[in-house]
């Protein structure tokens, strides 16, 4: 289960509707208890794909290495990565899938006519073949 | 000895350490050591072909091995190995 709190899906939210009608991506810092992850923070990150990015997204892994220093200089942990899709569900696409990794959750919010409407989060798995569904929490 | 930081998902496998202090000459002895110390991490890390995963970029400080001299870049003691994965995507592909 993936709890995010208010600040950090605030955060989420403004930067998926300033993004669209392209995607946007970030990081989320937070801790992990057992099984139980809290999102604390949410960094917004460039989506650097090199094309139309209105249906798709890629982080510089250099971003994502700042994100994790900045998370260990907080006394967080980097736990997740969060991408929109706009005018479409939060499903998780085999363009998600093929370039995500298993160490992670990933959050995907879904954006129509710049709004947001929903969000789910998986687990992919090692091969990049399957993804899990995982419980997120966000407030309302 | 250099230093090589642990991803958080990844610190179950290493005795839940944030970062390991590992001896070696060049970036590919040290993740030689880290994967001979907890056997776990080499599944995350490497393919059954013994390759670094796709996914998988090393940092030597702020430098991408890739355009260093990769696994063969040598390190000294104040050097730190960042492990950090390749991740795109999109509601592209359905």
């Amino acid at each position: 289960m993936i709890r995010i709190e208010k600040d950090a899906w605030d955060r989420m939210v403004a930067h998926a509707r300033s993004a669209y009608p392209d995607e946007c991506c970030g990081a989320m810092l937070g801790a992990i208890d057992n099984s139980h992850k809290t999102v604390k923070v949410a960094v917004e990150l460039e989506n650097a794909y090199q094309g139309e990015r209105g249906n798709r997204y890629e982080l510089r892994p250099e971003d994502l290495l700042r994100a994790d220093r900045e998370a260990r200089r907080q006394g967080l942990d980097l736990i997740g990565i969060f991408h929109s899709h706009p005018d479409a569900d939060a499903y998780f696409s085999a363009t998600d899938l093929k370039n995500s990794c298993p160490w992670y959750s990933f959050v995907v919010l879904s954006v129509k006519g710049g709004e947001f409407d929903h969000a789910a989060c998986y687990l992919p798995n090692a091969d990049q073949t399957a993804a899990d569904s995982e419980e997120l929490v966000y407030p309302n | 000895m250099a230093k090589v930081l642990i991803p958080t998902p990844l610190r179950q496998y290493s005795d839940k350490l944030d970062s390991v202090e590992l001896s070696g000459a060049t970036v590919g002895e040290v993740l030689g050591e880290l994967t001979g110390r907890y056997d776990e991490l080499r599944r995350h890390l490497y393919s059954d072909e013994g390759k670094l995963r796709s996914f998988v970029n090393v940092y030597v400080n702020d430098e991408d091995i890739r355009y260093l001299q990769r696994e063969a870049t040598p390190l000294t003691d104040k050097d730190t190995v960042s492990i950090v994965p390749s991740i795109a995507g999109g509601a592209h592909g359905d």
